[in-house]
């Protein structure tokens, strides 16, 4: 009987050191020791997340740009080699179909990297599209482990290990750089709001070789990463890191019935773009004429930890709804994520949450909620 | 997961994974073991007001962990007459020390021999848990 959920190359490590949850279809490690720890690693010292359960396609050939540019609504042609962006990939009436990022690799090659439960509508998408375009589109999700280092420390680490200073590299390029004898891509992105990389390790596919290779890849860097205050990190850090700094989840808040502009993801929206892209029309009339819902963020002021889909009020009226809601392991303190009708509250007005039928007053604020100067990529070294 | 976990002989439980322990004229209350190792990180507990009366079985607070929401249910009837206040800020004790520095509220009873009858002992919750898995 074939096994109803897909492992990544760093299973068996897992299974040994963590606590393992099924998510969009895999196996994975929700945390290793204690949330909160692993939360603290990523923004004092090194997180280390195993990310191989993300969906990986590389689109090759001469028309590769321009078959991208119809599929994702940030400018691919502004895209330099070596360079990647944040992006959307949306339905035709300007909803998210998914969101990703998009490396140039090569003067005709793209890596687009998204969401694990996003990989086969995706994959279904680009071909059902790419008919007509000079290219081809490859899914390499199995030939290839990805690990995401995050943390302020990040960059000293995975230096350390390529004899060479890797922060160099600018935040969101995409070098391909020997790592203790493997060809790896560096990304210097992230979804933690900390400095850091992600990792393509390209010499690691799903067989018995390529998993204890990349097994051994993951040890080095922990082993060598002590001294840096590294931790392995499970998709329970993933979440509360990301959520900190603001970053939106597909599934909680943004979806096929949600646009980029009401998420307020504006960086990952041009509208000087050729050809124009699936979506294009409906984003560029909400941008002229505005939206019906948009993102907020609130922390709570009376005690309390808000959750997905509690109602948001104003004044006892209602307004909206959590969209992403929990106790920040930084903060101490209830954070969230809403959306909520556009134009009735402003940075520092109080809200309500609806907290299973007690209200419970939040301040809006704007994300990231901890402090920029001192924790995230920004922060003052 | 039941390998380990600690349900101490002298206490009694209800079928929401708290514990009981009579202490003179007075009940004190917390989550076991088994519970708050399920919750994981707990990071937020709300409890019931010192003075409101609660009724057995009823919800009557909130744990709230890493993971999850989870009421707490008071497994007898009676008035709140204490509350574990320092779990405002130290959560986490009940992780710690589930039936010591992490206990939740005392109640002063109301009916208690009828109600403590209705709870379980040791053995009985061991099988209930190991049941559960």
């Amino acid at each position: 009987m074939n096994a109803p959920f897909k492992r990544t190359q760093l299973y068996d490590w897992h299974k040994k050191h963590g606590d393992i949850v099924p998510f969009s279809g895999w196996e994975m490690p929700v945390r290793y020791t204690d949330i909160r720890e692993e939360h603290m690693a990523v923004r004092k010292g090194v997180g280390i997340f195993d990310t191989s359960h993300m969906s990986r396609f590389f689109t090759k050939g001469p028309q590769a740009l321009e078959f991208l540019q119809t599929m994702t609504s940030n400018n691919v042609r502004k895209l330099e080699v070596n360079g990647g962006h944040y992006t959307t990939c949306l339905n035709e009436h300007g909803g998210i179909h998914d969101d990703l990022m998009l490396y140039r690799i090569d003067e005709h090659e793209y890596i687009w990297v998204t969401n694990a439960a996003n990989g086969p509508k995706i994959s279904d998408h680009l071909k059902k599209h790419s008919g007509q375009f000079d290219m081809k589109v490859e899914d390499r999700t199995n030939d290839i482990t990805m690990i995401a280092v995050q943390g302020p420390k990040a960059m000293a680490l995975l230096s350390m290990i390529a004899g060479r200073n890797l922060a160099e590299f600018n935040r969101f390029t995409c070098n391909l750089v020997n790592l203790s004898g493997d060809r790896v891509y560096v990304c210097r992105t992230g979804y933690t709001g900390e400095d850091g990389a992600e990792l393509l390790l390209l010499d690691t596919p799903c067989s018995d070789e390529g998993k204890k290779r990349a097994i051994a890849f993951w040890e080095l860097l922990l082993e060598q990463g002590r001294k840096f205050g590294a931790k392995p990190c499970g998709l329970g850090a993933r979440n509360s890191t990301r959520l900190e700094a603001g970053l939106v989840l597909y599934g909680n808040d943004i979806d096929e019935q949600t646009s980029p502009i009401e998420a307020r993801i504006p960086y990952a929206v041009k509208f000087k773009v050729d050809p124009h892209y699936i979506g294009y029309d409906k984003l560029k009339r909400q941008k002229e004429e505005g939206v019906t819902k948009t993102r907020i963020g609130f922390v709570m002021i009376d005690r309390g930890v808000p959750r997905d889909a509690y109602p948001i009020l104003l004044k006892g009226e209602s307004i909206g709804r959590v969209s992403s809601g929990m106790m920040s392991p930084l903060l101490r303190n209830g954070i969230g994520l809403a959306y909520v009708k556009p134009g009735v509250v402003e940075e520092d007005d109080t809200i309500e949450v609806d907290i299973k039928g007690r209200l419970r007053k939040a301040r809006v604020t704007k994300w990231p909620f901890y402090d920029p100067e001192k924790y995230g990529s920004a922060r003052s070294q | 997961m039941t390998e380990g976990t600690n349900v101490p002989e002298d206490l009694k439980y209800s079928k929401d994974h708290e514990w009981v322990r009579v202490e003179g004229g007075l009940v004190v209350v917390g989550i076991t073991d088994y519970a708050q190792h399920s919750l994981h990180e707990i990071t937020f507990v709300e409890l019931p007001e010192t003075g409101s009366s609660v009724e057995a079985d009823t919800e009557c607070g909130l744990v709230e962990s890493m993971k999850a929401s989870s009421d707490i249910f008071s497994p007898l009837s009676g008035n709140i007459v204490e509350i574990n206040s320092n779990l405002e800020d130290a959560p986490e004790l009940v992780n710690e020390e589930p039936y010591g520095k992490g206990w939740m509220f005392k109640i002063k009873p109301s009916n208690l021999e009828a109600e403590m009858s209705t709870l379980m002992d040791a053995k009985t919750y061991s099988e209930f848990i190991a049941s559960a898995e």
